[in-house]
């Protein structure tokens, strides 16, 4: 009796998390392991691998042994969630340097290219979408449906290459497609990790003029390519409650069009959530791509240099930690969704 | 009023549905270049020794990066292997991964959804935690693990691919359906005893599965797209086989160079192919639901 009561009387939105955070545990639990699984049955043995075809049957027992592949899969997993704890995951094979901190180095390269990402998609998607149901057969509708249906078809590394001939190599006005700040400029101060703002932070106009102009080709690309299925599933969404009988009944009560929008979208915000948290997740799977072409140097790039390279441990610390990263974000997504529709019991 | 509110009870012989189809198409050219597209692709799948010019496996160093010609339609590779007839022959191999994996998803995804939305306790909420499970890994690297793990096969592909979609399908029937589940309908049909199976099947189902039949669209465009991108980074289907996504990247390197013809007719071939099925599962949504068709 006491603890339901303390349990009611919390405000909603603490409910709500207090209720989510538990489940943490156990799922990151279950990524740790399934990660550690995944990964050390892939294909390919990294020992061979580093030492050759002449390697002897010595030194690739050494090897095993300080790379710590030498008990059972059972005790493997062991020492990898031991040392886990202690924020130790593993040593690269490919670059030699402990895996956190080829991570850390590498992760706002990535963020901040999904970050503008992001913006810049639901910059396009959302106002085109709820523009294009307010007034519909507008030229903004018609538009829309055809670039929903379009843009959801374009392959991300064709739009990508494509973007690279037209702009660099045909018209000369796109910067080179290398990396995130030319090689003649030094990156700015490390301050949140995005050269952008550590630039402007810094002063340095030229850095930031140079960022920003790199960033422009792998951002559009992204936001090409996925404004589209935003678009369209932000009017489905949008559409279904524009279409409802409480709205339909707010204007036949005469009810200003600004306010039914409002009403319509706080209406529509539930699977609006999901969706962006959708789209955070796979653009942070797109990245991969966008930045093997336009050598970003971030996680996605390193994560393929490990498939390739049967990088073991880098590979998991990768997975892992994207893996993370997005369960947070679901939280995130779970939580407000909650939050915005209090139709739902906790 | 039934008619309005449970499409499902509607009778609707096949012959008025024939016609409502056609009726509906002649509305729509979209549906109709989406269909046409689709016919072309039936059509490369089967005649594909017919349709092409030359052998889609077949290098040849003196013909290496040709640029369109009356010998080679849309150019040659690095290796001279015939873009035009390669395009051909990927038809088969990146349809087959992409229905496939889609098809097993959705008929998986959906049961299981309306199952979770409608059903609260351990077992609902244990399952949508398997599938946050399933989703925090980023798509594309999960595919990138799946695929190496299970070797590089276009089956392997087609499984991984099949896992990886399977929870979006259930997370959109379960997001409709809870919120069906409250709806008065729902409370009348179970005050008129009608079972737990048939509130589900019957009334929530037809309800709640036009977002799942959009997601059809947006998932075999994003199997298509996920197979030629695991493809283009090396973790996918290799060479010689003709598929999409490894074709545009045999090619990424010269189009810097301004040899933009090896990647960009393949390229082309992917935006045709989910382009068709986008146009007709929209189409198919306005048809099921013409609410939304306004």
């Amino acid at each position: 009796m006491t603890i339901s009561d303390t349990w009611r009387r919390l405000p909603r939105p603490v409910r709500i998390v207090l209720a989510r955070l538990p489940l943490l545990v156990p799922q990151m639990l279950g990524v740790i392991f399934v990660t550690f699984i995944l990964v050390r049955l892939l294909p390919g043995d990294p020992v061979l691998l580093m030492l050759g075809n002449m390697a002897t049957e010595e030194s690739i027992a050494t090897l095993r042994e300080q790379l710590g592949l030498d008990g059972s899969i059972w005790s493997q997993f062991l020492v990898y969630f031991q040392n886990l704890i202690q924020g130790d995951l593993g040593v690269s094979m490919f670059t030699s340097n402990p895996v956190i901190k080829d991570l850390l180095e590498r992760a706002p390269a990535t963020l901040e290219l999904i970050t503008y990402a992001m913006i810049l998609t639901l910059l396009i998607a959302v106002p085109t979408a709820i523009y294009a149901t307010v007034r519909p057969k507008s030229i903004v509708d018609r538009a829309s449906r055809v670039y929903g249906l379009a843009a959801g078809s374009l392959p991300d590394f064709w739009v990508a290459l494509l973007l690279i001939f037209i702009f660099f190599t045909t018209f000369g006005i796109a910067v080179a497609p290398f990396g995130r700040i030319d090689p003649m400029l030094s990156a700015p101060e490390f301050v949140t990790g995005f050269y952008t703002i550590d630039a402007l932070l810094a002063g340095d106009l030229q850095a930031f003029l140079s960022a920003g102009s790199r960033l422009l080709l792998p951002v559009i690309t992204l936001a090409i390519v996925n404004s589209g299925a935003l678009m369209k599933m932000t009017s489905s969404a949008f559409g279904a409650i524009w279409h409802s009988d409480f709205i339909q009944h707010q204007r036949a009560s005469g009810v200003p069009e600004r306010k039914i929008i409002r009403a319509a979208l706080r209406n529509s915000l539930p699977p609006l959530i999901t969706l962006t948290g959708f789209l955070f997740g796979f653009l942070l799977g797109a990245a991969v791509l966008v930045e093997t072409i336009f050598s970003w140097g971030g996680l996605g790039q390193y994560a393929v240099m490990a498939v390739i390279n049967s990088d073991y441990p880098a590979l998991q610390g990768f997975v892992l930690v994207a893996a993370a990263f997005i369960l947070i974000v679901y939280l995130i997504v779970d939580v407000l969704y909650e939050i915005v529709d209090p139709r739902i019991e906790v | 009023m039934s008619a309005t509110m449970t499409p499902a009870e509607t009778p609707n012989t096949d012959l008025s549905a024939t016609s409502d189809l056609g009726r509906f198409l002649v509305r729509r050219p979209a549906a109709l270049i989406g269909l046409t597209l689709l016919v072309l692709q039936i059509l490369a799948i089967i005649f594909a020794p017919a349709l092409s010019t030359h052998d889609p496996m077949q290098a040849n160093a003196l013909r290496s990066l040709q640029p369109p010609s009356w010998e080679n339609w849309l150019g040659t590779d690095v290796s001279g292997m015939d873009i035009y007839s390669r395009i051909v022959y990927a038809t088969r191999i990146n349809l087959l991964i992409s229905v496939t994996a889609v098809g097993a998803a959705f008929i998986v995804g959906v049961p299981i959804g309306l199952l979770v939305g409608y059903y609260r306790g351990w077992a609902s909420n244990l399952t949508m935690r398997v599938f946050d499970f399933v989703q925090s890994f980023p798509v594309f690297v999960m595919g990138m693990a799946l695929v190496s793990v299970m070797g590089q096969e276009i089956w392997n592909v087609a499984i991984a691919l099949g896992v990886l979609f399977t929870p979006v399908f259930a997370r959109l029937i379960r997001a409709e359906t809870l919120s069906l589940r409250e709806r008065s309908f729902i409370a009348a049909a179970k005050c008129s005893g009608a079972t737990d199976i048939k509130i589900l099947f019957r009334h929530i189902l037809p309800n709640a599965l036009s977002p799942a039949i959009v997601q059809i669209s947006i998932s075999i465009g994003m199997a298509i797209l996920l197979t030629a991108g695991l493809s283009f980074i090396g973790a996918g289907v290799r060479m010689p086989t003709p598929e999409w996504g490894l074709m545009v990247s045999t090619g990424s390197q010269q189009m810097i160079l301004g040899i933009w013809w090896v990647s960009f007719f393949p390229g082309l071939a992917i935006i045709l192919s989910v382009l068709s099925f986008a146009l007709i599962a929209d189409a198919a949504r306005d048809f099921i639901d013409p609410r939304r068709a306004r």
